[in-house]
């Protein structure tokens, strides 16, 4: 831009014979900022292109208080509850959201249409350059700067005075100190728990039963008897112990699945070490929280034997002690040992003897 | 459970447990009864119209419907069950002992007779109508026993019944959630097993089917025999699953998407909420 | 006393002036007021993501007045009958309360919902756009830093947001949480146990998360935005090439009124999107999930599309546990839950924070860029940043590879192979490709630019040869000397006949003059075509 202006100082607002315009220029100016285009878009007032531009607005406009509007009377009106009513309101209520998305929607939709379409074609055409200042500050500046601040560690005397320095150190750093002992500390809580950890702990162990065997139950308490799963059926069980189907023993879901007889002669027989004795005749009873992230592994097909997990894909041979043949886990479900007390229900004759769900730092 | 079932006004319609030896000897009595009856009763002609029906009396005493369904069978499943329903090797299980149930699953759902073999049947249009399956589920019932559904009017009543309590409703959501949705999905619509395999949709079953899915455990669905789900918990269960199908108020927010969870929510963003928004930016900043 | 009147009509002026004496707002407003921004519509796309988060903000609030992140067991008595009588959580409850017992509340949970998605979905393609035209390059590494963490918080807040109403689903993505960091090496069950105080799911986990979704990350997204604008406004935005613009200046329209009408314009348009998709999609309809049972599991588990890419690297990475055996002890266990989860999102963090300083480095590029790059004059980057998202889509489809595997019925198992093998070959198959197309793109340019636009007009030369005339391009700075090859400036050419694009004038006649031109284009040889053909072209049609 090479065209003289005149310096700051040489500008006079007060003058008379200015427009607007020059002023907005000038402002510009200062700022950096040329407006090298400026053109309205309907010089001549009251054109039929402008006035169908006009209409337009109004129509989007108005179109806007008319679905705000409904919105507001569709919220009060129209039927809202699940449930209630005859059967009018029944079949209006499934359409109460939506209606309030639509009028809301085209309400929002047309205000920003509007707003763009006044920008676009209403707003004068405009082409405006500013100027980037944007390369480093002069060196002039940076030496200023750099001196100021070495100043400071001249005026607090860091170097002369070393041993306050130190001093100041060694007692904030303590104080610093307060504020991460105060989160960790109030925060911190160790895996174990009377001396176990708890990650080796479910609700199968006795001691949570006043040190009985504890039963196998359903999620409402009643236990299982072996006449409860049919051949080829699986049934997810939960410590019989008080709130044993809560959350608060969320590692102690079992899957016990009642196998067909060649199935349950060939889990037998594969039966690993730590395995052996777990198996009750044809029953098995496996953790149901995946060992690879803890997800309820519970799809049991009960013709492959497989055990699938919906998290992740792992897929576990049931007749294979549990071992994983496809997917991200890397270890066997661990294996309940189950057995049928005098009572004919079927308890755990221990605790899982391998920490159940996903793998950690200090797991054997 | 099982000992509250003789209380339970459902488990009078299904036959099992102890009360099927008895049954049997009853089914067997009554059979040869209605099959003489029958026999007066539409004379030569019918045995002139329905030569297999001869044939049949020859071996084992069936009813009148069992024979019918013999002749069925005898058609369109004996290439891979074998003769009487005694399976064969690499192509068919056998059927002896898996009930009515189990047969009329498989037909009425169209799985059964299987186009080829595959990972799993698909249900499909079935190829016999519900007096067919019928009649096919009641010879196989007569060569070996097992497991038998409800008439279908009782069923739908029971449904009905379960339906109409908000208590019962809810334990049949339960019940689904442990027993059902890990493999059915919450929104009932199914999902993937392995290799192939899937756990199907219910969004079109009947009351029928889904009581004979869980008694009989077709392919890899485990069974959930009336020792396990009592007949009112699995009334409860399919009220529940016809809830969420049938009615129109559990899906208040709009459109489904299927209720294939999270996957199609992140197609929508992308292809609706971006897709429609970056055609906005492109008219915003455009000359025109 | 006598009353003073006041004059209305100099009241604005008059408050004016009492507030400038005050804060000297004069200046600094004028020159906000002043303030240039270029348009572009792939400029608007981050204002997509700052939009959602105030209707975030907005919705969020309202979702607060009636949430209560309790894990206090209680007996649903509410409307929806479903679930009437069953035991659940406070959190769960007041969840179900709001779908179906607050006025409108399932409208603006799902409000709430939709928006966290677009939010995040603006981010991701926000950061393609920077990426792929170099405007990340200095002097704006540190907004591209403050971007990928942006994108992190997002992901934080959006999976806080998934885990609060403790249904069914939020509870497991809750499991697999505590799953991955148990697997953390040494410290694994110490940081577990302390963040749930206790074993999984504990009872204080939601109350901490509802903190940190409502208060800590928020804030630090606030802080974040805050910065990632102030710095905008202080460097200003990048710009396209084209005449008149330089790395000196910026070219387009003063941000009053023009740029705030088309901004708060399309603020309001966003706004209608995100309301017709809560109106009209049903989003986590949480009364199909239940509560959260540690039993209880679903097909189809999935996190929210943002978080689905770590889902599917944890499906396909296979099951390599590293173990320690020592000669005492039980040994210790690196789970392999681990690399995919806690070691890939470093990687993926660390690798976009560094890659500004990466590529300058290899480049040996110290310049300050204010001009931004077309993706095909960067080869390498484009097909780097394809091969990026390259890898990221194969992810993202692995982690909803179960839902694909139901419904076009192909083989779980198979799905899971396909994604391990298109892992290792899939990106690089897209930095070749790229990598081809970015020079193909590049060559075509060079031929227009050489010879001129195709015209599809055949001629026959008297010898009986064929020959396609080409349309010459006019010169970058106006004048009638566009009959010889012209110099790439890094310009849209244009490619269609008498659509000249940017080359040509955007106002005409007005325009071009007044426009500065960039780098005056070097003459080059002669080519065949010559005014005649041009004559020929424009008179023909």
């Amino acid at each position: 831009m090479t065209t003289h202006h005149p310096s700051d100082d040489e500008f006079d607002a007060s003058d008379a014979s200015l427009t607007r315009f020059d002023l907005v220029k000038e402002g510009a100016r200062r700022d950096g900022v040329q407006i090298v285009h400026y053109a309205p878009r309907f010089p001549v007032p009251g054109t039929r292109a402008e006035r169908r531009i006009e209409r337009l607005l109004a129509f989007l406009f108005l179109l806007t208080g008319l679905a705000g509007t409904a919105f507001v009377v569709a919220y009060i009106a129209w039927p809202w509850k699940y449930g209630e009513g005859d059967s009018t309101y029944r079949s209006l209520y499934p359409y109460y959201t939506p209606v309030l998305g639509a009028t809301l929607g085209l309400a929002l939709l047309t205000l920003g249409l509007g707003i763009v379409v006044w920008s676009k074609k209403l707003l004068p055409e405009e082409v405006s350059i500013q100027e980037r200042h944007d390369g480093p500050s002069d060196s002039t500046e940076q030496v200023l700067t750099a001196a100021t601040i070495l100043n400071m560690g001249d005026e607090l005397g860091l170097k002369r005075r070393r041993f306050v320095g130190m001093a100041f150190l060694a007692g904030a750093a303590p104080l610093g100190a307060v504020a991460g002992a105060l989160l960790v500390g109030s925060l911190i809580k160790a895996p174990t728990q009377n001396g176990d950890n708890i990650f080796f702990t479910t609700g199968w162990d006795p001691k949570y039963n006043d040190g009985k065997p504890v039963r196998l139950t359903h999620e409402d308490g009643t236990p299982i008897r072996p006449a409860d799963v049919s051949v080829g059926g699986q049934i997810t069980v939960f410590p019989g112990i008080p709130h044993g189907a809560s959350n608060k023993w969320a590692d102690s879901p079992t899957l016990l699945i009642h196998l067909r007889e060649v199935d349950a002669e060939a889990t037998l027989s594969k039966a690993k070490e730590i395995n052996k004795g777990s198996q009750w005749e044809n029953f098995v009873a496996y953790s149901k929280i995946c060992t690879h992230a803890g997800c309820p592994a519970s799809l049991y097909e009960q013709q492959t034997n497989r055990l699938l997990c919906p998290c992740h894909q792992s897929q576990f041979q049931i007749t294979d002690n549990a071992r994983p043949i496809f997917g991200p886990a890397s270890r066997a479900l661990p294996q309940l040992p189950i057995t049928v007390d005098d009572e004919g229900y079927f308890i755990a004759t221990s605790d899982y003897k391998i920490p159940v769900g996903p793998a950690f730092w200090e797991r054997p | 459970m099982t000992s509250e079932q003789s209380k339970r006004p459902l488990a009078r319609l299904v036959p099992g447990g102890a009360r099927a030896a008895r049954g049997k000897l009853r089914r067997r009595l009554s059979a040869a009864v209605r099959l003489v009856a029958a026999l007066t009763l539409a004379g030569g002609l019918y045995t002139a119209y329905a030569p297999g029906v001869g044939r049949a009396e020859e071996t084992v005493k069936l009813s009148e419907s069992a024979a019918e369904g013999k002749a069925i069978y005898e058609v369109s499943c004996i290439t891979c069950h074998g003769r009487n329903a005694q399976g064969v090797d690499n192509r068919g299980p056998s059927l002896i002992g898996v009930g009515s149930a189990a047969v009329e699953f498989q037909v009425n759902t169209g799985r059964m007779p299987l186009a080829r073999q595959e990972a799993q049947a698909e249900r499909k249009q079935p190829q016999f109508n519900e007096d067919q399956a019928a009649q096919l589920g009641a010879y196989i019932q007569e060569l070996g026993g097992g497991p038998q559904l409800p008439s279908a009017e009782s069923l739908n009543e029971e449904i009905k019944k379960a339906a109409g309590s908000d208590k019962i409703l809810a334990h049949g959501g339960e019940l689904y959630r442990v027993n059902c949705s890990s493999c059915h999905a919450f929104s009932t619509g199914g999902g993937a097993l392995s290799s192939g395999k899937f756990a199907p949709s219910l969004k079109h079953s009947t009351n029928r089917d889904i009581y004979a899915a869980m008694l009989t455990g077709p392919q890899n669905m485990p069974v959930f025999g009336n020792n396990q789900l009592s007949p009112d918990d699995k009334a409860a269960i399919i009220a529940y699953i016809q809830d969420l199908n049938k009615n129109q108020a559990s899906d208040p927010g709009g459109w489904n998407l299927g209720r294939y969870g999270p996957v199609p929510e992140g197609l929508v963003i992308f292809l609706v909420g971006i897709a429609a928004l970056v055609f906005a930016t492109l008219w915003i900043a455009g000359k025109s | 006393m006598k009353r003073r009147k006041i004059d209305v009509r100099a009241l604005p002026a008059n408050s004016a002036k009492a507030i400038d004496e005050r804060f000297q707002a004069a200046t600094p407003l004028r020159r906000l007021m002043n303030k240039v921004f270029p348009d572009h519509w792939s400029f608007l796309l981050g204002e997509i993501a700052l939009y959602s988060f105030v209707v975030l903000l907005l919705s969020g609030i309202f979702l607060s007045l009636f949430f209560d992140p309790s894990l206090r067991e209680v007996v649903y008595e509410g409307s929806y009958a479903p679930l009437r009588g069953v035991e659940m959580s406070q959190a769960y409850n007041t969840a179900l309360h709001i779908s179906f017992d607050v006025r409108g509340g399932l409208f603006m949970r799902q409000m709430h919902h939709w928006a966290a998605l677009l939010f995040m979905a603006a981010i991701v393609v926000h950061m393609f756009r920077i990426f792929f035209t170099g405007a990340f390059r200095k002097p704006r590494e540190a907004n591209w830093i403050v971007g990928v963490l942006l994108f992190w918080m997002g992901f934080l807040e959006g999976f806080g947001g998934y885990s609060l109403p403790d249904d069914a689903l939020s509870g497991t993505g809750l499991r697999i949480a505590s799953a991955i960091m148990l697997s953390i090496p040494i410290v694994g069950t110490w940081v577990t146990t302390s963040l749930f105080g206790g074993e999984f799911p504990g009872e204080v986990i939601l109350d901490r998360l509802y903190i940190v979704h409502v208060l800590l990350v928020p804030g630090a997204l606030l802080g974040l935005i805050s910065v990632h604008m102030g710095l905008l406004v202080k460097q200003k935005h990048t710009q396209w090439p084209g005449p008149g613009r330089t790395n000196e200046n910026v070219v387009g329209v003063r941000m009053f009124p023009g740029f705030a009408a088309k901004a708060g314009g399309f603020f309001m348009i966003v706004f209608a999107m995100i309301a017709a998709l809560a109106g009209l999609f049903q989003i986590n309809p949480i009364w199909l999930f239940g509560p959260y049972k540690a039993a209880v599991v679903s097909a189809a588990s999935q996190p929210d599309w943002y978080v689905m890419f770590l889902d599917g690297s944890t499906r396909l990475f296979p099951a390599w546990e590293i173990r320690f055996d020592f000669f005492y002890g039980d040994g210790y266990t690196i789970p392999a839950i681990f690399w995919p989860t806690v070691v890939l999102p470093g990687i993926l963090t660390m690798l976009p924070i560094f890659y500004p300083f990466m590529e300058a480095r290899f480049t040996k590029d110290k310049a300050v860029h204010n001009l931004l790059q077309r993706p095909r004059d960067n080869p390498l980057r484009t097909a780097l940043g394809s091969m990026a998202i390259a890898f990221y889509v194969v992810l993202l489809i692995s982690g909803g590879n179960d839902v694909f595997a139901d419904k076009f019925h192909i083989s779980l198992n198979a799905m899971t192979w396909a994604g391990r093998i298109g892992i290792l070959i899939i990106p690089p198959l897209a930095y070749y490709v790229a990598f081809r197309i970015a020079l193909g793109l590049q060559q075509h340019d060079r031929e227009v630019l050489a010879h001129g636009v195709e015209t599809g007009i055949i001629r026959r030369l008297p010898d009986g040869k064929f020959v396609e005339i080409h349309q010459p391009l006019p010169s970058a700075n106006g004048h009638e000397d566009g009959h010889h090859g012209l110099d790439y400036a890094g310009w849209v050419v244009p490619k269609k006949m008498n659509r000249l694009g940017a080359l040509a004038p955007t106002v005409k006649g007005f325009f071009y003059p007044i426009e500065k031109a960039g780098p005056a284009p070097k003459p080059r040889q002669l080519d065949s075509d010559t005014d005649r053909d041009r004559e020929e072209i424009t008179s023909g049609h």
